[in-house]
């Protein structure tokens, strides 16, 4: 199941949401929680804005709950992902994840949560505190980490403008 | 999707503020490629040309530079995704 609502969430409803669908079977829930934090070094933030491709969101993180559940064992996900005006510290995005054993339960979260980074069409704007907005920029690091998952190029080929 | 012989493109976040618009119809009359079509991008958006790195998604898929575009596709252009 995705979800993509401006709304915070409730994480434990929603691991019991989880538990509830895979109840009797699954052993093992892992569940993955992440926080508006300050993306600008050594300036303060005030708040964040999500922009999103409604639709393509969705699509993309259901692709890759699918592709997690053809590698990995496991039963069944749940993913949340917020859009719109954030706080510093507010609930982002939520990823969980039920399984029979916890080792492929705790792979297959992370991987979703390592590729929803750089597929899933989302884009964050920062407002600082003196009223400079920017676009928080792909981290290498991100792009990184999803390919260490050998799941292709992460996000198409980057397409080079011609020189002008 | 567009109708007749275009396609809709979509412009989302720092692309979207580069551009000026959020989408349009842009009239194709036969089917292309992206790594064929881009240059028509960058002729008719010229202050797009410093940004490293665009991406493209064609019918809501990510695109590589051989992905097909024919008319009625919905084309988006963007940069790296940064969400999570």
């Amino acid at each position: 199941m995705v979800i993509v609502q401006a709304d915070d969430f409730d994480a434990s409803a929603l691991n019991a949401r989880l538990r509830e669908r895979t109840a009797g079977q699954a052993g093992a829930i892992v569940s993955f929680t992440g926080y508006v934090r300050d993306y600008a070094e050594n300036e303060a933030t005030t708040s964040l804005y999500l922009e999103h491709y409604p639709g393509m969101c969705e699509r993309e993180i259901t692709q890759l709950c699918e592709q997690a559940a053809t590698r990995w064992d496991i039963l069944d996900s749940l993913v949340v992902h917020r859009v719109g005006e954030l706080g510093l510290g507010e609930q982002i995005v939520f990823v969980a994840v039920a399984g029979v054993h916890r080792g492929q339960a705790f792979q297959a979260c992370e991987f979703i949560i390592d590729a929803l980074k750089t597929r899933a069409p989302f884009w964050k704007r920062e407002t600082l505190d003196d009223g400079r907005r920017f676009w928080v920029q792909q981290a290498g690091a991100d792009a990184r980490k999803t390919a260490s998952w050998a799941v292709g190029t992460p996000v198409g080929t980057p397409v080079e403008p011609s020189p002008s | 999707m567009a109708r007749g012989s275009a396609i809709k493109v979509l412009y989302f976040a720092q692309v979207a503020e580069i551009v000026g618009l959020r989408e349009e119809d842009w009239a194709l009359p036969a089917a292309t490629t992206v790594a064929q079509w881009l240059p028509e991008l960058e002729a008719r958006y010229p202050q797009l040309a410093p940004m490293a790195r665009l991406q493209l998604a064609v019918n809501q898929t990510h695109a590589t530079p051989d992905s097909p575009i024919q008319p009625g596709d919905e084309v988006a252009v963007f940069e790296p995704v940064t969400g999570g």
